[in-house]
């Protein structure tokens, strides 16, 4: 058996330069419009007073996390997440209720307003390039890094590279690895030399918030399916009872219920 | 009947562009039909070409992918030196640059008046020949020298130069003045060469960069190279009176008064030598001149620097030591933009002879790979005719130690105005926008009527292209193909990934068509580009097959030799000319002088300019995905001055210098001097065929004031003082 390796990134905030290499980058790779987009600069910007200054941005997109609130969130299962790390959204199956966007605790996800109800597609985000990275490519905005602020690799290895760089300049950043257990655990890890809350991230407990409620969550569908088959049973029942036909077989019910949805 | 279109118009032409795009799909394209010989692209058209960037004059490697036959997404070619398989976000949004809706894709003939933007369409016949009969109109009437040649820095300036050396012009206009006369002209004055590279090794330790905003004016390699450096620990020490991107990651930020980084070299000469922190065996064999810069450095004491610079004493001094301690792992950064102030080619003599007296040559800097060099081949032509005429911009008689293929060109502007020696009647314009480029652009369109007859060349209907006469369509650097370029041992193409939209063709097309309809046809001995390429690689043996299927070839012999050769340094005593006697023998210094720059009176300010890294120039504001992820160009302003003025954040303010006013929205920071205000450079535009551009920021140009560095012909760009009040 093939043992399926977790990737994640690594973002190191020392050597970003706000260039936007990445951005434009992610925007060809994946067609976004010229009004949307999939990166954002988030960051306190220039701090202090002159002469005294810092400057703290990053480059802001999709935390992949190990336990996703999105996907944890959405009614329909329009989210999955890979097994090499990816969350990824399928549009297909999105019926616009917007709850991703109100569970993601790093306010990713956004709705398109301009498409509103009808159009479908409702939501965007990074996707983690799958086109790229199932074809051994890097995705499209750590590639272009100028100063491999972005990087790429197994997650393992990019928490071991982080904590290695934070040793050997421990001057130079705060000690910690943002994602590393933030959520529990994301796929988008962070270095920084400035408090990650300059950064615009969030302060998030390591146990992921939604462990209890994506367990319930997670019920929701086989509930619904279940409590449909039920109700079926029921009518069927009634049914079978009324006009006095032969019984059917549970399976073929649970099918015919999926169609309400 | 002539068919005038109006900017509105230029909408459908568009529409018109993507027509002629699918139709042009449907017909078997060369590029692709090449692409598929060379299994660059499958029988589908989708596929990788391997070329070259052309968003700024660094030249990345790119791989293009391709998708029925349009392009899709650009990589950087990790094969190139320059690019490394990365791409800045210029490179990155090159497609944007091919597929922008403004194209202009048909030669355009005006039919309004200059400036209104009222052109016809023409064919490529009816366009060439009258751009022929007009410049031989000028030359029978007032003679060659009355057309006036631009263009810049591009792979197709040979034959550029062709076309303006052989029709006998010695006008020829070059941006460099407006950018780094300074730092070319002194480098040429201490080593003989106009620019040596730089080494970023693992051993590099001390990097100090004037004003080299590189982390924003990004040389992909160099960028990449100053940020692994600074990454293993190396010091970057950053002069700047503002706190860029570059700023907030050196280790140490000193801001600078504007004009006075003269005196901050200066000092570091003082103390290295009086403290004798130099290094003597370089000093005695490879140097001339030692004993005359001793002399006139020692009256710039640290002290003396402090009251200029406004930079501790102190921390001069500290640096100094730094500086020789970590040679000759140590970098003084020439910087690129550096004409700021008239003193700009003493700094630039400074700082290339700090580097000389600790001895890094040949550590962090040797002889530069010049692209001009190499073994490549060129078709055979005649030579130029003989040239009396004096140049318009000065150049010698007026600039002695100016190279005559860098020039003096906002001099060449002003003696357009005046008629002074002569006056000049034609404007022969290529990939260049002078309008928005050369300070005082009131001035610039003055000079623009003072002209019978204007032809640009360009992609789009730049500013210049704007108020030109005729327009003749380029195809983009994704479209065509250019002459090769030999970095070290390997050779690289320019080739297109696409072809050509509507009528666009490359420059190397049209200045063979122009030049054998000027009877000059014996200079452009090539029946296309594919035979101009091949008659280069002809000397090499190598196929243009090789070359395009790779995007490179390799040859066995680096073009340059080894460390272990004798460096050359090409200056009339073959070493390192601390003390220049050419510089005496014309009446400059002959040694690195204090020379006090002007200040801004009462109530002024400053007024800087500085890359961002989502432009380049004035050519790339148009490009929608650059527009995209562009901050908003607005005047800054130190939070301390606007409240002194009353000014707030967003205010709308009057900003007047003493060529022009510009009505700007206010950035209020702490990333700047209280003394100075800043604004991006290359906005502001007055061409509205450039329809995502037009109307965003305001131009600096419109406010500079055109001050001449005597020596190196370099524009002040930041010699401008301004007010600023609310609008």
């Amino acid at each position: 058996m093939i043992e399926i390796k977790h990737k994640a990134y690594l973002f190191d905030a020392t050597r970003c330069i706000d260039c936007r290499a990445c951005m434009v980058a992610c925007s060809v790779e994946n067609s976004i419009p010229m009004d949307k987009t999939r990166i954002w600069v988030a960051g306190v910007g220039v701090k202090g007073e002159f002469p005294n200054l810092d400057r703290a941005t990053m480059v802001y997109h999709c935390m992949h996390c190990e336990h996703p609130d999105c996907m944890s969130a959405c009614p329909v299962g329009a989210y999955h997440k890979r097994d090499d790390g990816p969350v990824i959204y399928n549009p297909d199956v999105c019926i616009g209720c917007r709850y991703c966007m109100n569970a993601c605790p790093f306010g990713v996800p956004h709705f398109d307003y301009d498409k509103g109800i009808i159009a479908g597609a409702f939501i965007d985000k990074c996707t983690f390039c799958p086109q790229r990275v199932d074809n051994g490519l890097e995705p499209a905005c750590v590639a272009t890094c100028p100063t491999d602020a972005l990087e790429y690799g197994e997650r393992e290895d990019m928490i071991k590279a982080a904590h290695a760089r934070i040793a050997a300049h421990p001057e130079r950043y705060i000690d910690h690895v943002y994602g590393e257990f933030e959520n529990g655990g994301t796929s988008y890890l962070i270095l920084s030399h400035v408090p990650f809350s300059e950064l615009g991230l969030p302060a998030i407990p390591e146990k992921p918030v939604n462990e209890v409620s994506e367990k319930v969550m997670e019920m929701t569908i086989p509930f619904a399916i279940g409590w449909g088959a039920v109700l079926t049973a029921i009518t069927a029942g009634v049914a079978i009872y009324d006009k006095k036909k032969e019984s059917q077989k549970p399976a073929e019910l649970d099918e015919k219920v999926e169609a309400p949805k | 009947m002539t068919n005038t279109i109006s900017r509105r118009d230029f909408l459908k032409l568009g529409g018109a562009a993507t027509a002629m795009l699918a139709v042009g799909q449907m017909l078997p394209p060369m590029v692709a039909k090449a692409a598929r010989e060379t299994g660059q692209i499958n029988a589908a058209g989708d596929g990788f070409i391997s070329s070259m960037c052309e968003m700024c004059v660094w030249r990345c490697g790119l791989v293009a992918k391709i998708k029925d036959g349009r392009v899709v997404k650009l990589e950087g070619n990790p094969e190139h030196p320059h690019s490394r398989g990365n791409l800045c976000p210029r490179g990155q949004s090159g497609l944007m640059n091919t597929y922008d809706p403004d194209r202009v894709l048909t030669p355009l003939i005006r039919v309004g008046k200059r400036g209104e933007g009222l052109f016809r369409k023409a064919s490529w016949e009816e366009a060439l020949d009258l751009v022929a009969s007009k410049m031989m109109e000028i030359k029978q009437k007032y003679g060659p020298e009355a057309m006036v040649f631009s263009s810049t820095h591009n792979l197709s300036q040979p034959l550029f130069e062709n076309l303006l050396y052989a029709f006998g012009s010695p006008n020829y206009g070059t941006q460099r003045s407006l950018c780094f006369n300074a730092m070319i002209v002194s480098n040429l004055m201490t080593y003989g060469m106009e620019e040596p590279a730089r080494i970023y090794d693992d051993k590099l330790a001390y990097i100090l960069l004037t004003g080299r905003n590189l982390m924003e004016a990004i040389s992909t390699s160099e960028t990449s190279d100053l940020s692994h450096a600074i990454d293993r620990g190396a010091k970057v020490v950053y002069l700047d009176p503002r706190f860029t991107k570059t700023a907030a990651k050196a280790s140490e930020w000193l801001p600078i008064k504007p004009g006075t980084d003269l005196a901050f070299h200066l000092a570091l000469l003082n103390v290295i030598i009086a403290e004798n922190l130099y290094n003597q065996t370089f000093v005695t064999n490879s140097t001339v001149g030692f004993d005359q810069l001793a002399k006139e450095v020692s009256k710039y004491t640290p002290d003396w620097a402090a009251q200029q610079t406004g930079i501790p004493a102190e921390t001069i001094s500290r640096i100094a030591h730094e500086f020789a301690a970590a040679a000759p792992h140590a970098l003084a950064h020439n910087g690129w933009r550096t004409s700021n102030f008239i003193n700009s080619f003493h700094t630039e003599r400074a700082i290339a002879i700090l580097n000389a007296l600790v001895g890094n040559w040949n550590v962090t800097m040797t002889d530069a790979a010049g692209e001009e060099s190499g073994t490549l081949g060129s078709p055979t032509q005649p030579p130029f005719p003989r040239v009396s005429a004096l140049r318009l911009d000065g150049v010698p008689w007026k600039y002695p130690v100016v190279p005559l293929k860098i020039g003096v060109f906002q001099e060449m502007r002003d003696n357009i105005v005046k008629g002074d020696p002569y006056q000049a009647h034609g404007w022969f314009i290529s990939r260049q926008n002078p309008i928005m480029s050369i300070p005082d652009r009131a001035k610039t369109l003055e000079a623009f009527a003072k002209m019978d007859f204007i032809v640009t060349i360009d992609i789009i209907l730049n500013d210049t292209a704007w108020f030109s006469d005729v327009v003749l369509p380029e195809a983009s650097y994704l479209e065509r193909y250019d002459p090769l370029v030999p970095i070290g041992n390997r050779i690289f193409i320019r080739q297109p990934v696409i072809e050509p939209q509507g009528e666009a063709k490359s420059a190397l097309w049209i200045y063979k068509q122009l030049g054998e309809r000027l009877g000059l046809g014996d200079f452009f001995q090539y029946k296309d580009e594919e035979d101009y390429l091949r008659q280069q690689l002809a000397p090499l043996g190598f196929s243009l097959e090789e070359i395009k299927a790779k995007g490179f070839v390799e040859t066995a012999e680096p073009a340059h030799a080894s460390e272990a050769a004798e460096p050359n340094w090409n200056t009339p005593s073959g070493k390192v000319e601390l003390y220049s006697d050419t510089l005496a023998k014309v009446g400059f210094p002959g040694v690195p002088t204090w020379l006090e720059p002007p200040q801004p009176a009462e109530g002024q300010y400053y007024l800087l300019t500085g890359k961002v890294a989502q432009s380049t120039q004035f050519g790339t504001q148009n490009n929608q995905l650059l527009h995209k992820y562009s901050d908003e160009p607005r005047l800054w302003m130190n939070a301390k001055s606007a409240s002194e003025n009353g000014l707030a954040d967003g205010d709308w303010v009057e900003v007047t210098s003493e060529v022009g006013k510009v009505h700007s929205l206010l950035n209020v920071t702490q990333a700047i001097r209280p003394d100075c205000v800043y604004l991006t450079p290359g906005y502001g535009h007055l061409s509205k065929g450039l329809k995502t551009a037009y109307g965003i920021g305001v131009s600096d140009s419109a406010l500079h004031v055109t001050y001449t560095d005597p020596i190196s012909g370099g524009q002040a760009l930041s010699q401008t003082f301004v007010s600023v009040k609310k609008a």
